[in-house]
């Protein structure tokens, strides 16, 4: 059976034209996918019942042993955190919300370790955006900063850049011109108009430095900024100054590169600058294919967008002391529900020490490296492929993922709201 | 009248205590109502601490608290709010210590973590040992750090140091990490060792480096040479990024270029 339209649940791009051909309950041709999202839509090797840690060995249990057991560990806890988020649905991050609020929690999704830092400066100085279509179909110039999509996000350039038609471009893949800036020629550089390379940590300076040159205050910039000279910043600066349209896309080499928030904010107040100019806008080029809907979900429900702390009864966000990477450094939680994600293949060994340390129950698909430290593993159905729900693209636009075939396995909503509602009867 | 509490040991939990009652206020009217929250449960102060109390005062002026114990770096939010008196730290002592403080003197004989004397408005703090990030900064997205009173560090500072300061005086005698000073207002910073970055993007306010700057952004103006208090600094102005009518005063300075 060929289904068409399916939304592939990878990254931010949320590609929502693929085909997949389904032999029962399997995937066995994907096209129009990157090789990313084929990967994962033709998974396999899934978990195939909730599994309990008995020593040095595994038991398999039951649903309904599992949902208890992660529910007491949670209603126990002094100091619980529910962490990840970004790699379910909408409606699933919902009951996560309510439960943390129940139990009196930390939750905090995968933004804490990628595009935190861009909330951060959002907060600080607003956002410039504008969804992926809009710069399809008008933006001459694309700029795309410590971020590399040929690589993280291989469709981004073909379906909203530099290989797409734009509306208002009579010849878009020659009016269009991409500037790439990274500390490495990465795959991107080599089809970029020009390539700026700055050293390692110097972002924040090259952006200063083009925001002076915006004002017409080159005169004052050294002759080299960060490994770039004075005349590639006065070109490039040029560029975006004579563009009728241009966009910026920001990866983790700006976000988590030394000044972290302090760059996008830079950024930001460059693209900010260049508006008295022309029309200029900025976005992030977020990972997971629900990562922005775990900060929309958060910040509807609790008015923050990652890192929420509710051990006091009420929301208190601080990222640098409610994260989850800070609290696990630090010793400071006795219990972790992880959904969604895999932070034992990610976060910093002492994080991984204290998860080894305490109780914790994960809810994934298949096995993974957080597999190792948990006491209770929870098999799920994959959203977009055997259960539905809602994600957000990497622009905030609201896209519903589709069923592609039925499964047994239940989907982290019904999991999740089977331990909440066993929680309200317990706490 | 003066209260010492004792924390007692936790036996290998690290769950931080928030103590935003720990402030010399509080004490006027005994110790019986006074709690602390430990994550997600309330504990009454003897819980968490022995506590003794000498003499009577009628006025948080004329009370001081003596915080002791090798865990006090567990203790968050202590002096928060506080108007008056003095609280002595014998330790070290965590996050958002001194936060919005108004008034009187806290003194840290160890080290300080995150956020001491965030948002501070007035009165003084004393650290003898190192502070972390954010020392005397703002709250996330916050438009002013701290306005008024004086932070003193004796050992070094942490990245961020007074990030959006505007006002009052803020003095590390060591070195200080990454981007001190960023965004600053007004006020005053002096930084007596190196630190890297200082006031990114300032818009106002004076900043004086005695050691290195290191990776200096490019957008600050160099006016020329100053004589101050027996020092030869150079002068900058800036930040010029966003029309920034700050002073930066440096011995040294080095470009990432």
């Amino acid at each position: 059976m060929i289904v068409k339209d399916v939304v592939c649940p990878f990254c931010g791009c949320l590609c929502d034209d693929i085909e997949v051909e389904v032999e029962g309950n399997r995937v066995v041709a994907v096209a129009n996918a990157c090789e990313l999202g084929a990967t994962k839509l033709t998974g396999e090797r899934r978990m195939k019942n909730p599994i309990l840690r008995d020593g040095d060995a595994w038991k398999d249990i039951s649903y309904d042993e599992a949902i208890r057991y992660a529910s007491d560990m949670l209603l126990s806890a002094e100091r619980p955190l529910l962490y990840g988020w970004s790699g379910t649905h909408g409606e699933a991050q919902c009951v996560g919300v309510h439960m943390a609020e129940l139990v009196r929690g930390v939750i905090d999704n995968t933004s804490s370790v990628c595009h935190g830092p861009s909330i951060l400066a959002i907060q600080e100085v607003g956002h410039p955006g504008c969804t992926l279509g809009v710069v399809k179909n008008r933006a001459d110039l694309v700029i795309y900063w410590g971020s590399n999509p040929i690589d993280a996000h291989p469709r981004h350039l073909s379906r909203y850049t530099y290989y797409a038609d734009g509306f208002f471009l009579e010849n878009a893949f020659r009016d269009r011109k991409v500037i790439v800036v990274d500390i490495r020629k990465t795959e991107t550089a080599n089809v970029a108009d020009e390539f700026m390379q700055i050293q390692p940590g110097g972002d924040y300076a090259v952006l200063s430095a083009l925001r002076a040159i915006v004002r017409g205050r080159a005169e004052s910039i050294p002759q080299t900024v960060a490994g770039v000279t004075r005349e590639q910043l006065i070109r490039v600066a040029n560029l975006c100054k004579e563009a009728k349209f241009g966009a910026v896309y920001f990866g983790l080499g700006l976000t988590m590169t030394q000044g972290k928030y302090k760059n996008i904010r830079n950024a930001i107040e460059l693209v900010t600058e260049l508006n008295r100019h022309t029309k200029f806008t900025i976005s992030a080029m977020r990972g997971h294919y629900n990562v922005y809907g775990s900060n929309e979900v958060n910040t509807w429900m609790t008015g923050y967008p990652f890192g929420i702390d509710f051990s006091r009864g009420i929301a208190f966000y601080n990222p640098g002391e409610t994260t989850a990477v800070d609290i696990l450094a630090r010793k400071e939680c006795d219990a972790a529900l992880i959904v969604g994600s895999d932070p034992a293949a990610h976060f910093p060994r002492r994080c991984l020490e204290h998860l080894a340390d305490i109780p914790v129950v994960q809810l994934d698909p298949y096995p993974n490296a957080t597999t190792a430290f948990c006491n209770v593993q929870i098999p799920v159905a994959v959203t977009g492929i055997d259960a539905e729900g809602t994600a957000y693209r990497m622009d905030g636009v609201p896209i519903r993922t589709r069923k592609i075939f039925s499964t047994e396995y239940p989907s982290d909503e019904e999991v999740l709201s089977r331990m909440y509602a066993l929680m309200q009867e317990d706490g | 009248m003066k209260v010492t509490l004792t924390m007692k040991p936790a036996g290998g939990s690290f769950i931080p205590i928030e103590a935003e009652s720990i402030i010399p206020k509080s004490f006027l009217s005994g110790t019986d109502d006074i709690s602390v929250w430990r994550g997600n449960r309330e504990l009454g102060l003897s819980e968490v601490f022995s506590i003794s109390v000498e003499g009577k005062a009628d006025r948080p002026e004329d009370v001081e608290v003596i915080i002791a114990g090798d865990e006090t770096f567990r203790l968050k939010r202590v002096g928060e709010y506080m108007d008056g008196g003095k609280i002595t730290v014998l330790g070290d002592i965590g996050m958002h210590c001194g936060n919005f403080m108004s008034g009187g003197t806290i003194e840290i004989q160890g080290n300080a973590d995150g956020w001491l004397g965030r948002e501070m408005a007035g009165g003084t703090i004393l650290c003898r040992g190192d502070a972390a990030n954010y020392c005397a900064s703002g709250y996330r997205g916050g438009r002013k750090g701290m306005t008024g009173g004086t932070v003193e560090i004796f050992g070094r500072a942490g990245a961020f140091l007074a990030e959006n300061v505007a006002g009052g005086t803020v003095i590390v005698h060591g070195d200080a990490g990454d981007m001190a000073g960023a965004e600053m207002r007004d006020g005053t910073l002096i930084v007596h060792g190196d630190c890297s970055r200082p006031v990114a993007n300032m818009k106002g306010g004076s900043c004086y480096v005695f050691g290195t700057a290191h990776a200096l952004i490019p957008t600050f103006k160099k006016i020329g040479t100053v004589r101050h208090e027996g020092r030869m600094l150079i002068h900058f102005i800036g930040d010029i990024a966003n029309r920034g009518k700050g002073n930066l005063f440096v011995k040294d300075y080095r470009y990432l270029d």
